[in-house]
């Protein structure tokens, strides 16, 4: 209330005095244009210092508008002490109030500016707030960019995860690998030691052939080591699997052996050559690895192949008196007459075997199993006999060659010598004298067995001794009587068999030979059996006490036999009275006359010679026996029991 | 004395004329262990053999030309064994492109009285010497490394000196005449024994001063 004159005096003086801009020369004075309001808010406006206090002391040309602004202070803390104490005396600095009422203060004028831009903007007459117009493409950016980066951050993310993943397969691939290739180079270490291999270029190759044995057979039996790929590693490994493989030359693959067989009659011509019997399957051996199998499968064709071919090189250039006859994969030869001796190559491939092994088995299985494995035997003792004979001449200029030969000069050596260094049996020779052994002994074999069966006295017993060589062999033959064979033991023959010809040797040392004729055999034996009777009857009338009168194995009077000679013997009883008279024969069998004494034949006619009594002790004439029907069951107890009848009772 | 008439003719060996395929090098003393190593890796599977011989080169001189030379070589370490005589003829001068030197060869085994009787024959020793190395076989190739040492006293083969400090080697073959390929695998094979041996054709009659 006071406040408003003070005011009014103010703004008074400061209305009515007008600043002076400059003096002219001529004394007017141009004035300073009052001051628009809106410059004169401006520069009330300007004044204000919000951050002081209001009762900063600031000397300065407008001190008129602060004493306004400190009067309008003191007048608002006037109003603002009445309205709350009114007791309360104004102080500036040291009234306790002063901070909040700098603070409420500040915040009413916040509270006016806030209130004013409010109002500015509620009434549109000063300032409008238009919205401003948004650019689609501009507000569409930022999702695009998002996406491309939401986009690229997903890629780095996916790449970091796939190149983690690789490395992964990869370490595991890598190990696997490793593990293969381990595995390969510790099976390449295990056929190193077993077989024989080099390397040529970037390839391993393997020699399987028998060239370091002492082969001479030009295959290069050739082999090729590979690294076994083909195998997918998501897939479980197969238990055979082996990351080693060889490759074999086609040729020989599959499996081959060779036939050796003996037939009676010859085939027809057509038919030959042609023989394919097959080896049933053989199981591997468990725990062999597969190339080893393979390896030696192939190794065996090879050598079949050798020894084929070696004899059939041979049953080519050797002049026999009954041409070798050398057909596609069969050799031929004739040991014998009507005999027929067949070695042949027997090749499969896998393949082949399962269409033609059913309709072979039915087949009888002819294999000289004995003559196969020794050819075998024969080749390998030839490629040894290769490699030792291979000797370093000495001197050291001297050529290669057979050691013996060469001092066949200097020890002046004749035709018959050398011709003997040089002639070595061939493969096919020696296995055909082999057959022919064995097929003599067969056959020798087989003739007593059917004798033995056929004939029941005198019996046949036949030892073969268990020692034998491939081109010899022996069996003892015993002839015996049943019941009697301590006493008859008469007939004891020893059968060498040799290749070509049977050799009997008498227990006497007698020798004779036989030829591989079978009858002849059989016409031998048949005639010993025929010599044992009689044999038998001179053993039993020494046991009997009776007197051999006499005795012959080879009578010359009577029917001639057709086999050997029948043999006679006469006994006479222990007092002479009776004599018992036996003619056997192989063919005309046995004939058994009994001499009576003169005195008990009533029907002798009286002769005028002979009158005196003692003419009585000449023998009477002889009997037949009915041989036949005498008892007995075999000839020497039939002859004992005669012999028993014809001997008086003490 | 009359001298004996020296045949002009080529000598031959009966029916069969063999001919000797010869290829030689040398290798000194320190090399030789890998020379070996080699030579038993390559050459046949047979333990190597040393051997030690004695030659005796015997001539024949006719009035004119070149005399007729005979080697008696006898195995020192194998006193039993029959005394080698050998007839070298000239190399074949004929296919330069052949790899070895080619010689008529002619080999016969004799008795221990060899030297008197080439002496009786009127031959004269010229020189005689000792060789001992090792001997190696490939197939029909013949592979000698050898030391030659000179006989101090005549007769003596106890009494040596070494000539030189390498040895010879020397890869021979014996084949009978126009066997070509023969030079074919020589070659090959000496290919192989290639930085520790140079086999080359070296024919003797042009070495000779």
């Amino acid at each position: 209330i006071s406040g408003v004159p003070f005011r009014l005096k103010e703004t008074q003086s400061s209305s009515c005095e007008k600043q002076v801009q400059e003096v002219a020369l001529d004394g007017t004075e141009t004035y300073v244009p009052p001051l628009s309001m809106s410059q004169n808010l401006a520069k009330l406006a300007q004044r204000i210092d919000f951050s002081q206090g209001s009762d900063s002391e600031e000397d300065g040309p407008d001190g008129e508008s602060r004493d306004q602004d400190r009067d309008r202070d003191r007048e608002w803390g006037k109003q603002e002490v009445e309205e709350e104490e009114g007791t309360v005396k104004f102080q500036p600095s040291l009234w306790p109030w002063d901070s909040v009422r700098n603070n409420l203060r500040s915040a009413l004028t916040e509270m006016c500016v806030l209130y004013d831009v409010l109002s500015v903007v509620k009434e549109k007459k000063y300032m409008a707030l238009d919205p401003v117009s948004q650019d689609p493409s501009a507000a569409k950016a930022p999702q695009v960019f998002q996406l491309i980066s939401k986009k690229k951050s997903l890629a780095t993310a996916a790449q970091l995860l796939l190149k983690g993943a690789e490395k992964l397969s990869k370490s595991v691939a890598e190990n696997q690998e490793n593990r293969r290739q381990r595995d390969f180079n510790s099976e390449l270490l295990r056929l190193r030691s077993q077989w024989k291999l080099r390397k040529v270029g970037d390839k391993i190759l393997g020699d399987l052939s028998y060239r370091s044995a002492g082969s001479l057979f030009p295959h290069h039996g050739t082999f090729e080591v590979i690294k076994n790929t083909d195998i997918d590693l998501d897939k479980k490994i197969p238990e055979d699997y082996c990351p080693l493989d060889v490759q074999i030359p086609s040729d020989l693959e599959g499996s081959a052996y060779i036939k050796v067989s003996i037939q009676k009659q010859a085939p027809d011509i057509g038919d030959l050559g042609t023989i394919n019997l097959f080896r049933r399957t053989q199981k591997p051996k468990a725990g062999a690895q597969p190339w080893h199998v393979k390896l030696e499968a192939a190794q065996n064709v090879l050598l079949c192949k050798e020894i084929f071919a070696q004899l059939s090189r041979e049953a080519v250039q050797i002049r026999a008196q009954i041409p070798h006859i050398v057909v596609k994969n069969q050799i031929i030869s004739q040991p014998f007459p009507g005999l027929q001796l067949s070695i042949s190559l027997c090749h499969s491939t896998a393949d082949k075997k399962n269409s033609r092994s059913s309709p072979e088995r039915t087949k009888p299985d002819d294999h000289l199993y004995v003559l196969e494995h020794n050819l075998h035997q024969m080749m390998r003792e030839f490629h040894k006999q290769q490699l030792s004979s291979v000797v370093m001449p000495r001197p050291a200029s001297a050529p290669f060659g057979h050691k013996r030969l060469r001092l066949a000069g200097p020890l002046a050596y004749d035709k018959a010598e050398i011709s003997g260094l040089q002639q070595s049996e061939g493969l096919l020779e020696k296995i055909i004298k082999q057959a022919k052994h064995i097929f003599l002994r067969s056959r020798t074999a087989k003739t007593i067995d059917g004798l033995a069966s056929r004939i029941e006295d005198p019996q046949i017993q036949a030892h073969w001794s268990n020692i034998n060589d491939v081109f010899e062999s022996s069996v003892k033959v015993l002839i015996t009587s049943q019941g009697y064979e301590q006493i008859c033991k008469s007939i004891q023959l020893q059968l060498n068999i040799g290749v070509e010809q049977i050799r009997v040797v008498h227990r006497d040392g007698r020798v004779v030979s036989l030829s591989h004729q079978e009858q002849e055999l059989q016409d031998f034996l048949l005639s010993q059996m025929s010599q044992h009777q009689v044999h038998a009857v001179q053993q039993l009338a020494k046991v009997m006490g009776w007197h051999v009168l006499s005795f012959s194995n080879h009578v010359g009077l009577g029917a001639v036999e057709s086999i050997g000679n029948a043999s006679a013997v006469t006994v006479a009883s222990p007092n002479g009275e009776y004599a018992i008279s036996v003619r056997n024969g192989p063919e005309s069998g046995c004939k058994v006359l009994v001499q009576f004494p003169r005195s008990q034949t009533k029907e002798l006619p009286k002769s005028d010679v002979i009158q005196e009594a003692k003419w009585s002790h000449l023998r009477g004439p002889y009997k037949e026996v009915q041989w036949s029907r005498m008892e007995g069951r075999n000839f020497v107890y039939k002859m004992e029991l005669l012999m028993a009848a014809l001997t008086p009772c003490p | 004395m009359e001298a004996p008439p020296v045949t002009v003719m080529p000598v031959t060996g009966g029916t069969i004329n063999m001919m000797e395929y010869l290829l030689q090098g040398s290798v000194l003393d320190q090399a030789l262990e890998s020379l070996l190593h080699r030579l038993r890796g390559l050459c046949d599977n047979m333990e190597p053999e040393t051997f030690t011989d004695h030659e005796l080169v015997y001539l024949l001189k006719g009035q004119q030309g070149n005399p007729f030379i005979l080697r008696a070589r006898r195995s020192l370490s194998h006193p039993t064994a029959p005394w080698h005589l050998r007839y070298l003829g000239q190399p074949e001068v004929g296919d330069k492109s052949r790899h070895a030197l080619v010689r008529n060869c002619v080999d016969v085994a004799a008795s221990h009285s060899l030297p008197e009787f080439l002496n009786e024959m009127g031959f004269r020793m010229d020189h005689e010497f000792v060789t001992n190395g090792h001997i190696f076989r490939k197939g029909s190739m013949k592979i000698v490394v050898s030391k030659l040492s000179r006989i101090l006293v005549p007769g003596n083969t106890e009494n040596t000196e070494r000539l030189s400090l390498s040895y010879l080697v020397e890869l021979s073959v014996l084949a009978p005449a126009g066997q070509d390929t023969v030079s074919e695998d020589m070659r090959s094979f000496a290919e192989q024994l290639k930085p520790l041996v140079h086999l080359e054709k070296i024919d003797p009659s042009k070495q000779r001063h």
